[in-house]
């Protein structure tokens, strides 16, 4: 632990001055406490975040998250019940339904923001961050890292959840809604994806790129 | 004031930052020349300049920043009618198909009394789609004005829409839901309509457009005019 602590320390210090992404504007990072925010002076934008052990939760989080992922597409997330039939839906089957509803790309969009993107960012981060911990990186290492940053905003699975709560309140009075098994691995999956975003600090994956690589600043 | 000389951004200082890992690089003179004319500026398009660290291309302001965010503004604003007009899903009860508008599916709601419904689908599809493309268009004129109104106010107005974009499409995935689950034959069905797709098309080519605008922009303008004003004052 205070190895790792030590690490941290020495690679904050190899990102003297930053750039704002907003304004432009250089400033040098002030030497910073665990849990503490650097704002731009300028236009308040983020700069950098402090934070304890952010790879390692970061990793446990996603791991949790590739396996409640899982669950989540095993079995349905709701059923409806009415006039004795029963109709089941899951995230699959909400892109298959669009589908052959002859809105193909109505559901090649709800594919990508609900199976594809959280797929690919809970793999490609458990993925990157194996490699850095280990200190085994490739070429690939970086493009990915940058793939997953660029793609964040397009995992949609939190919105997906308000709309089964929506769903729910308007299927309520006409017919039977039944919770899936699948339904209580995904209010998880929704919990740890956004414990991951918050603790996955990339600073701290870049800051190990570089140290790894020796990239001079 | 020595307070105002302290700042510098990393343009002024022939620095480039990478987008994602932050590395500062220093852009070659002969690029810092072709950079300062701004009306030969097609010419940086052919020199890509590389991160150091992780490699990806760097630019000091996103490439046709202007032009690619109003194309995809107008294809945003285009797309707004259809998704409004058109139907975004048709509820089919005893053989009966009812079609629903954005606007009359809120209505529907209030009519059954579902208020807090109501208003959540009425502030993720009406109230942030129109939001986010008016602070969008207002942003890109204020830029295109060379306005030094307020720029800490607009960077943050531009770090809203960036944020709250997304949530617009809660309606579509509740139409793929309810188009999974209401599946019974001529007693009871849901089918999507054509104003689900326009709609979920504004959300997207809108987050698009907020990622292609560079609020840099918004920016320059004051340091230029620093920059003047700190010459003036030397004269
Ligand atoms: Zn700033
Ligand atoms: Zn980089």
């Amino acid at each position: 632990m205070t190895n790792q602590g030590t690490q941290q320390k020495q690679t904050a210090e190899t990102l003297s001055h930053m750039a704002c992404a907003h304004c432009d504007l250089i400033q040098k990072l002030p030497a910073m406490q665990v849990g503490e925010v650097a704002r731009c002076i300028r236009c308040n934008n983020v700069l950098y975040r402090k934070q304890k052990n952010s790879l390692n939760r970061a990793l446990a989080f996603a791991i949790t998250g590739l396996i409640l992922f899982v669950i989540s597409n095993l079995f349905p997330l709701l059923s409806l019940k009415a006039m004795g039939l029963t109709q089941e839906g899951t995230l699959l089957s909400t892109s298959i339904s669009l589908f052959q509803a002859e809105r193909p790309f109505l559901s090649l969009i709800i594919l990508l923001t609900t199976i594809i993107f959280p797929l690919t960012t809970l793999l490609g981060t458990i993925y990157v961050l194996m490699q850095v911990k280990t200190n085994r990186i490739n070429r690939y290492t970086a493009p990915l890292f940058r793939f997953l940053r660029s793609t964040d905003a397009w995992g949609m699975l939190e919105i997906f959840m308000l709309a089964i709560l929506v769903a729910v309140v308007k299927l309520g009075d006409l017919a039977d809604v039944i919770f899936g098994i699948s339904l209580y691995a995904f209010c998880l999956l929704i919990l740890s994806l956004s414990f991951l975003s918050y603790s996955l600090n990339p600073h701290d994956v870049w800051n190990r790129l570089r140290d790894i690589k020796g990239c001079q600043i | 004031m020595s307070h105002s000389t302290q700042l510098s951004t990393a343009r002024m200082q022939g620095l480039v930052a990478c987008q994602f890992c932050h590395t500062l690089s220093r852009i070659p003179e002969e690029i810092q020349n072709i950079n300062r004319e701004e009306d030969t500026s097609n010419k940086t398009n052919n020199v890509e300049l590389h991160c150091p660290c992780c490699q990806s291309v760097i630019h000091s302001r996103i490439p046709d920043s202007l032009n690619k965010t109003w194309a995809l503004l107008i294809a945003a604003i285009i797309l707004y009618i259809p998704a409004n007009t058109l139907p975004i899903m048709t509820v089919i009860l005893w053989g009966n198909g009812q079609p629903d508008t954005i606007l009359s599916g809120v209505i529907h709601l209030m009519d059954a009394g579902m208020w807090p419904l109501a208003l959540l689908i009425f502030i993720a599809s009406i109230f942030i789609p129109i939001l986010k493309l008016l602070i969008l268009i207002g942003l890109m004129i204020s830029v295109q004005l060379k306005s030094r109104w307020k720029p800490r106010d607009r960077t943050i107005l531009y770090r809203i829409t960036e944020f709250i974009g997304r949530w617009s499409m809660v309606d579509v995935f509740v139409i793929g839901i309810l188009v999974t689950l209401v599946q019974f034959g001529n007693t009871a069905m849901v089918t999507p309509g054509l104003g689900a797709l326009s709609f979920a098309s504004v959300v997207i080519l809108t987050m698009f457009a907020a990622h292609t605008f560079d609020p840099r922009l918004i920016w320059d303008v004051i340091d230029e005019h620093t920059d003047k004003n700190r010459n003036n004052n030397e004269d």
